[in-house]
């Protein structure tokens, strides 16, 4: 089966590497050892682990120390907001979160937490193209916000923030900025140990390691409570024995994406190119979320007209396509976007939307084969709800 | 023969069952769970529609080796389920959203997703059987659910495979014990899938302005027209109920009418309960239409006995029937299902 399917959604979770696999098993074999005890056993693991932590702070040009372990995206993004939030308390503040209207749950739920427990929440409206509203964000900084957090790439649409300007207009005001780097890491070129970034997410599942590994890269200086309490480690802000083979697999996987990016970079490029202009041409009156603007190489974000996303993904997984429909929900039903909502996007054409998102094992012939199939799956899937909007 | 089957899968037993049939005879089957609504985080855990009975179809379908998605159908369901159902109670009626859900929504866009998937069929796991584009009572008289089905399109019923209709529901859970399947011992669901607590009246007050008629007070009346005091809202009423009536000492007292346009909620005893007649509108027919003067049996509710009728009037928009024996309590916005004395699902109405 899985040789017929064409994986078209790694922007929801990518295999994971044959390198990063063999550089992890040790630690899933006979390097068992507890990294914090100091015996044989214990030093054994606790190489591993550093090892892992410097691998990933050199991908991303901050200090080992700044690493911390996490079980993935959502709780290094919670503990950006809510970590943020709770130190503002601890200092007699009510504390404020400004976030972008396009964040992934992870931070939105964040956010919407910080609230219940007291605090404020701001919402950053986007444009159409799914940019930040200046204006918005300069009256959000006056209010001196504990964190403010906007992603690097949407995970539904590809759209880029521009992290540089965005984290300098927070810097210039001393306050703390926070990315979730998770879809843009490894695919767009990033010099972040020289931006003013003080909070950044990344998830291993996303770059060829396991799920169940993150990282919170935490610049120094910029304090932060723990979300779980126990043991000492990771300075007490990330405590808990930490997971070994998952950090290894991460800075394995880190290392090579950030080795590879700029190769990747080029052939996904092409290929997003080639896969756009196919399906322009197989659904002449398809829409492109955001317009005309730049994305991320790997991600495609479409609205098919007269179509609904959820026939759409059934009918394509029919043909052997396995793609998305933006972000996934446990349920498995589409619903409908925050995101498209926030970028003002009507209901109607939201509903229509359709993400198929490449990767490192992503090939031209995937390409030209889900462009083969697009319009007779459109045609079915217009059927569907032609047929229920005259019921 | 062979068929590739679109299968309604709510995660309970009877629907589960179905795909397992439908695959060991050897059809090509997709299951497909249709989330009508979300609770939100109000009621988390339910027997129905919730995240956890959408795991469980999804459980069965990799069990059972089968594909399953996930039609998400929340604004069809509450255009045309929920809003009706807070119309028909502020029209000081009864209705029954599990038709209008069939009628309207579950199986048109089932059958919508059918075609688009190239299914010859669709199945569910209702206890009533389909053959020949004809629609019978189920086999099991103590399940039968055909009384639900009258709404739905003729177009439906000659693609519909009812493979748990021949079964009792003791026979349907030994089926899936004998399958292992995760759902063989789950509680039966009874209350409406979107009402939490069986508390109608909340759901009512949640979509109704607080000065809704419906949900305001007026007068309780005697069937001579005698003033017995108020009552909290005439939406809280239905016909044949005793609860919630002031105690009158005497003979048993029950709602036996409501009157929108004056608030008012009529009280009588068990003889005034007592009609003869009956009139439907909003007809759907499985059948041809009956002509004037023909019989058939009418049940006018899912836990009553059809009885004896004939047709005594035959409009495009309203059918009158004149039953053989007096029914207890015929109440507007309930359906009145006509059936062939062999079970055959003829048609139905909304009774006026």
């Amino acid at each position: 089966m899985s040789a017929a399917h064409t994986y078209l959604d790694h922007a929801a979770s990518t295999p994971v590497r044959p390198e990063v696999l063999e550089a992890m098993l040790p630690y899933l074999g006979g390097t068992f050892g507890n990294p914090s005890s100091e015996h044989w056993h214990g030093r054994a693991a606790r190489g591993g682990l550093e090892q892992a932590r410097r691998e990933v702070a050199q991908a991303l040009g901050v200090t080992p120390a700044e690493v911390y372990f996490t079980s993935g995206g959502t709780e290094a993004d919670n503990l950006a907001i809510l970590g943020r939030a709770e130190a503002a308390r601890a200092t007699g503040a009510v504390p404020i979160v400004a976030v972008a209207a396009t964040e992934h749950k992870a931070v939105l739920a964040a956010a919407h937490t910080v609230a219940a427990r007291g605090g404020v929440e701001r919402l950053l409206p986007v444009d159409p193209q799914g940019q930040l509203e200046a204006e918005a964000l300069h009256e959000a900084l006056e209010a001196r916000p504990a964190v403010v957090s906007a992603m690097w790439v949407n995970n539904e649409t590809g759209v880029i923030h521009p992290l540089a300007r965005l984290a300098e207009a927070c810097a210039a005001r001393g306050i703390t900025f926070h990315s979730d780097l998770v879809q843009g890491f490894g695919k767009l070129p990033l010099n972040f140990g020289a931006l003013p970034i003080g909070l950044a997410t990344i998830s291993g599942h996303k770059l060829g390691a396991p799920k169940g590994i993150g990282a919170l890269l935490v610049r120094r200086g910029v304090a932060l409570s723990p979300l779980v309490v126990g043991g000492s480690q990771q300075r007490g802000v990330r405590p808990g024995t930490e997971n070994i083979a998952g950090a290894v697999g991460l800075g394995r996987a880190a290392a090579l994406a950030v080795a590879e990016q700029a190769a990747e970079l080029a052939r996904l490029t092409v290929l997003r190119a080639r896969l756009l202009g196919g399906l322009r041409a197989a659904v002449p009156d398809l829409l492109l979320t955001g317009g005309d603007i730049e994305t991320a190489p790997h991600i495609v974000s479409v609205m098919v007209p007269g179509a609904e996303t959820g026939p759409l993904l059934m009918l394509l997984d029919q043909a052997g396509v396995s793609a998305s429909g933006g972000s996934a929900c446990a349920t498995g039903a589409v619903e409908p976007s925050h995101v498209l909502s926030a970028m003002g996007i009507p209901a109607a054409q939201a509903k229509g939307v359709l993400r198929l998102s490449l990767g490192r094992e992503t090939t031209g012939e995937d390409i030209a084969r889900v462009i083969a199939l697009l319009p007779q799956v459109v045609e079915r899937a217009r059927g569907a709800t032609g047929a229920l909007s005259h019921g | 023969m062979a068929e590739r089957v679109l299968v309604a899968m709510s995660g309970g037993v009877d629907s589960s069952v179905a795909a397992a049939e439908l695959v060991a005879q050897g059809h090509e089957v997709i299951g497909a769970t249709m989330k009508l609504f979300c609770y939100g985080d109000s009621v988390p855990d339910r027997p129905c529609c919730s995240l956890d009975s959408i795991n469980d179809a999804r459980d069965v379908c990799r069990m059972l080796g089968v594909p399953h998605y996930v039609l998400n159908l929340e604004d069809r369901f509450s255009r045309d389920v929920i809003r009706n159902f807070v119309d028909e109670y502020s029209r000081g009626r009864t209705p029954i959203p599990c038709v209008r859900c069939n009628s309207f929504t579950k199986f048109r866009d089932l059958l919508a997703h059918a075609d688009a998937l190239g299914c010859s069929a669709i199945a569910t796991g209702h206890y009533a059987l389909a053959r020949e584009g004809r629609l019978y009572r189920g086999s099991d008289p103590a399940k039968d659910q055909s009384y639900f089905l009258w709404g739905i399109d003729r177009a439906v019923v000659a693609r519909m495979l009812t493979p748990v209709g021949t079964l009792t529901k003791a026979q349907t859970r030994e089926h899936a014990r004998r399958l292992g399947l995760v759902t063989a011992d789950k509680p039966e669901s009874v209350e409406i899938c979107f009402v939490p607590d069986d508390d109608y009246v909340r759901v009512l007050a949640d979509h109704l302005p607080a000065d809704a008629p419906a949900l305001t007070p007026g007068p309780l009346v005697t069937v001579a027209g005698e003033p017995l005091g108020m009552h909290e809202g005439f939406a809280r009423y239905t016909i044949g109920q005793r609860k919630g009536l002031p105690g009158g000492g005497g003979a048993a007292r029950y709602v036996v009418a409501i009157r929108p346009e004056r608030r008012e909620v009529v009280v009588g005893g068990l003889e005034d309960l007592q009609g003869h007649a009956l009139r439907l509108q909003e007809l759907n027919w499985l059948a041809e239409p009956l002509a004037l003067g023909s019989r058939c049996l009418v049940q006018i509710r899912y836990r009553a006995a059809a009885v004896p009728a004939t047709v005594v009037a035959a409009g495009a928009a309203e059918y009158a029937l004149a039953l053989a024996t007096p029914v207890r309590a015929i109440t507007p916005g309930q359906s009145g299902v006509l059936y062939a004395a062999d079970g055959q699902v003829l048609g139905g109405g909304v009774i006026a």
